[in-house]
């Protein structure tokens, strides 16, 4: 929401307001000298730089002559508007600067970068979002129990035996029946083992020696014979880790935040009395 | 260079040593297992041996192909969208994104929403034509009222959601005659900024991917030629155009030429996808260019060059096939939206070969006889298109195409669009009409822009109607029976090695050889078992006319395929529609075919396709039944059979 804020027009208006409030101030009294108005170089960069955003080139000369024509004769409506006093009770003017102060303060709050401190603190005081989650490197033979049928059991016993007789951490690319998601997973985090295999499995996992082959283990698909090499536990993150994503939290809450306790802060300022309807008006 | 340039150099140099590495393991390997880069003599698949070699400490070493599946859509909008913002959506891309990577986010009619499962890429395509003004009219910006078309939307849209829908519907009309009636052009240039700074956000490399996109809505007359399209790049290149509208043009054709000037102009790669077929009128899979002169062989080139995948489901309908076209097929009756958006009303069977997927591969197969390219060379991806703010593609999470479909006792039977525009007609569709659907499934190595968006544009992905099934195609002409139960990496580096994925070309038949198809499919982890692996074929005649055949190639449950190559015996159901319940005791978890073409013809093009059905499962209708304690009438279905539809494979005479 920036973007109303970096609106030429915004500042335009705001310098013209002032204009304005300065003039009112301190002319009352005389006969006024004619307004001054001035497109500074600034204002012209900014209207030739909306114009090359929207149609990807720069404006020729005519173009930009009609473009400071159409902002000086904006100027002198919106000035002589103002004097006759037309954006009051104007409901659209009044929505327009209830949005505007809105994104006034979102973009204060945009602009305002979370200092490390700041960061940590919304990582202290929200870990499960961003725990680090355990991890699996893991190797698995699949046992279909279509194809083994009344054999499955018997099958991953001899299977197991052979395996743990041949010894640890033996390649097996060439037993096992064929599974498309693969047999090698390395630092695979619950979650993503979760989304593959089902829950059940992953939480197999978690409760498994590691070192050597155990099995068979119960998956979404079947029976597995399971080599863990290793298990990193979950934990709490270091910031550095999850430095993006405390951001992006942070950003969002922020934003979803950030205009509510604004208005609680300017509510503060005013006393606000609510008539109670007419008879007429309540029915 | 920047982070993802430098990594994907570093990816190419990776790749190049593990290809020399992979030479070398050849010579040192012995046994039982078959390296990717042994491309010839290759050992049988021996099942017994228990190798005893110490393995390389990195498992992943000598594969060099895709080996996992990623999940996400190339199609869906946020509060962006004209409509979905008119419809009263305020979702943002970072809401989304949120939702997508897991979290939960509130939608607009108050109710709480989050994924069975995250995604693993999204690419956000909202409408370029007035993107961003719903934001505007929320807020009754002065620039809208000042134009009287704008001033009319602020108003009807604060009378609420349907008449903030006559509202959205306007802005369609204006964009089905190609005419703006609001000059939105900065808006949407402010908005592409916020959209791509989002995706730039959310975008974490190895993890989850965003791509940059947006979707180009042309509707000539109301007839669908949507298209989205799909960056491969980064911000510091897609934010150097803006998105491309059908107020530019409604010609498919000067999309194409927007796309390759990006390309030129950055050094870019983009890709766009067709969707909504069934929605077109007979208009977007035909033989002619948008003019209606016959196409030529660089117009049908171009096309194929820069639609390299159909979408080929999503909540708007399915559009694979219909019964009219494929009527052998009985898989083929299946959420079907065969509407004529001229007239608001059905759509006429003489329209129906163009508007969707199988006969488009058919077509395609007739206009590369012609014409020597083939404009449909294109792979299946599922879209979504959800206009609510979030992905919702499972039955049991349905949350609707728009801001009206968002759940509610009421939903089913909100209408979507009166028969010919007339409300004393009744309903030409409503709700309870749409699916909850769809996925893409992307087979790559890793997560990151650049292998997702490869895999797109490689055709080596696949669409789902909202399950996550794997499905793993390999096709060739020397695979053997065994090489089926090659357990994984084997088989698939032994696919690669003697064959094509799926997306991929079959040509110089050797004499008298068939091709031969390998397939495994493996159901959802948390999804319904596989009722059946097809193959769906469609070749050229020796007349010049296309024909298609389903051979049913594994079916679960000790049920027999005839000499036909079809299984008529259907799975059966476990679906209990009052509790929305469902059970795997019937179907199988995983299916695999090894098939050979009976019928093959080595003069004569064609393409290969593999449908997996799953077992009935409750659709999102009954879930509302059962929730809201409401009871639909009995034209409302209650249960889906969801499926998977793969790219294909062609085949092409050597020439």
């Amino acid at each position: 929401m920036k973007r109303f804020v970096r609106e030429p027009l915004v500042h335009f208006l705001v310098l013209g307001a002032l204009l304005f409030v300065g003039y009112g101030l301190f002319n009352r009294n005389s006969e006024p000298a004619p307004a001054q108005i001035v497109v500074s170089q600034g204002q012209l960069a900014s209207i030739v730089e909306t114009f090359t955003l929207i149609r990807q080139r720069s404006p020729t000369r005519e173009e930009l002559e009609g473009l400071i024509r159409e902002r000086v004769r904006e100027e002198v409506y919106y000035r002589e508007a103002l004097a006759l006093g037309l954006d009051k009770d104007d409901l659209i003017i009044r929505r327009r600067l209830q949005q505007k102060l809105e994104f006034v303060s979102e973009d204060t709050a945009a602009q305002a970068a979370p200092s490390a401190a700041d960061l940590n603190a919304y990582l202290q005081a929200h870990p499960d979002k961003f725990r680090v989650e355990q991890k699996f490197t893991f190797r698995q033979l699949y046992l279909d129990p279509q194809k083994r049928g009344a054999n499955l059991a018997h099958d991953a016993a001899q299977l197991l035996a052979e395996l743990t007789q041949a010894g640890g951490d033996t390649s097996v690319t060439a037993v096992g029946d064929p599974f498309p998601l693969g047999n090698s997973f390395s630092a695979e985090t619950a979650g993503e083992v979760a989304n593959r295999f089902g829950k059940k499995f992953a939480a197999n996992l978690s409760e498994l020696e590691t070192g050597s082959w155990e099995g068979p283990v119960e998956s979404s698909y079947g029976m597995h014979l399971v080599f863990l090499k290793e298990r990193t536990e979950e934990r709490p993150p270091a910031l550095a880790e999850v430095r993006d994503a405390v951001r992006r939290e942070w950003d969002d809450a922020r934003r979803l935040g950030v205009n509510d306790e604004f208005y609680q802060g300017l509510l503060k300022h005013y006393t606000v009395t609510i008539e109670q309807p007419t008879a007429e008006a309540a029915k | 260079m920047n982070q993802m340039q430098r990594r994907s150099a570093m990816t190419r140099s990776t790749r190049l040593n593990r290809a020399a590495f992979g030479a070398i393991g050849l010579a040192l390997v012995t046994g039982g297992m078959t390296h990717f880069a042994a491309a010839q003599n290759r050992p049988p698949a021996d099942q017994t041996k228990i190798e005893q070699k110490k393995p390389e400490y990195s498992p992943y070493l000598d594969q060099n192909f895709p080996n996992r599946v990623y999940w996400g859509v190339a199609h869906v909008h946020t509060g962006y969208s004209f409509d979905a913002g008119m419809f009263g959506i305020t979702l943002t891309p970072d809401d989304l994104f949120k939702v997508a990577t897991g979290g939960e986010v509130v939608l607009d009619n108050g109710l709480r929403f989050k994924q069975d499962r995250p995604l693993d890429w999204v690419a956000i395509t909202d409408h370029a034509e007035y993107m961003g003004i719903s934001d505007e009219i929320r807020a009754g910006s002065p620039d809208l009222l000042a134009n009287p078309q704008g001033k009319r939307w602020y108003e009807m849209s604060k009378q609420g959601p349907q008449e903030g829908v006559k509202a959205a519907i306007e802005a369609v009309v204006s964009m089905q005659n190609g005419k703006p009636v609001f000059d939105a052009s900065k808006l949407t240039a402010t908005a592409w900024a916020h959209a791509t700074a989002a995706a730039e956000k959310w975008n974490q490399p190895g993890v989850f991917t965003t791509l940059h996109g947006f979707e180009w809505t042309s509707a000539p007359g109301g007839n669908n030629l949507h298209r989205t399209v799909i960056f491969r790049d980064n911000a510091d290149r897609v934010s150097q155009v803006v998105p491309f509208s059908t107020f530019d043009s409604q010609d498919p054709a000067d999309l194409w030429n927007y796309m390759d000037a990006y390309a030129k102009k950055t050094g870019g790669q983009v890709l766009a996808i067709p969707h909504n077929g069934n929605l077109s009128n007979g208009l977007m899979y035909t033989a002619e260019t948008f003019d209606g002169k016959p196409m030529d062989p660089a117009y049908a080139e171009t096309r194929a060059a820069h639609e390299p995948l159909l979408e080929a489901t999503q909540i708007k309908g399915d559009s694979e096939t219909n019964p009219y076209l494929s009527p052998n097929d009985e898989f083929a009756n299946f959420e079907r939206w065969d509407i004529n958006f001229n007239k608001m009303e059905p759509a006429q069977n003489n329209v129906l070969h163009g508007n969707y997927v199988r006969s488009a591969l058919r077509l395609g197969l007739e206009i590369d006889a012609k014409l020597g390219a083939n404009p449909y060379k294109s792979g299946l991806i599922g879209g979504s298109d959800a206009h609510v703010g979030v992905v919702t593609q499972r039955e049991d999470n349905f949350f609707g195409e728009f801001a009206n479909g968002l759940p509610s006792p009421e939903r089913w039977k909100t209408p979507l669009a009166m028969v010919n525009n007339d409300p004393s007609k009744g309903p030409l569709m409503s709700v309870w009409g749409e699916q909850a659907a769809g996925l893409g499934g992307v087979w790559a190595r890793e997560n990151t822009r650049d292998a997702i968006w490869d895999a797109l544009k490689r055709k080596e992905v696949y669409a789902t109607t909202g399950d996550r099934p794997i499905v793993r195609l390999f096709a060739g002409w020397d695979f053997v029976p065994a090489d089926l139960d090659r357990p994984e990496p084997d088989f698939a580096a032994n696919g690669y090695a003697h064959g094509v994925p799926m997306g991929g070309d079959l040509t110089k038949a050797p004499a008298g050889q068939h091709p031969v198809f390998m397939v495994h499919a493996l159901r959802d982890p948390d999804g319904p078992n596989l009722d059946r692996i097809q193959i769906i074929k469609g070749w050229l005649g020796a007349d010049g006319k296309t024909l298609e055949r389903i051979y049913d190639i594994a079916v679960s449950g000790g049920r027999t395929i005839g000499p036909d190559g079809r299984c008529m015996t259907p799975v059966g159901s476990t679906v209990d529609v009052a509790n929305a319940t469902y059970t795997n005791s019937i179907g199988a978890a995983m299916l695999s075919a090894y098939w050979k073409d009976p019928e093959f013809d080595a003069t004569q093009r064609a393409f290969y396709y593999v449908r997996v059905i799953q077992i009935p499962s409750p659709r999102w209708t009954a879930y509302d039944q059962k929730r809201f304690h409401i009871k639909m009438p009995d034209y409302v279905p209650m249960t889906v059979t969801d499926r998977a539809y793969t790219s294909p494979v062609w085949y092409s005479p050597a020439t």
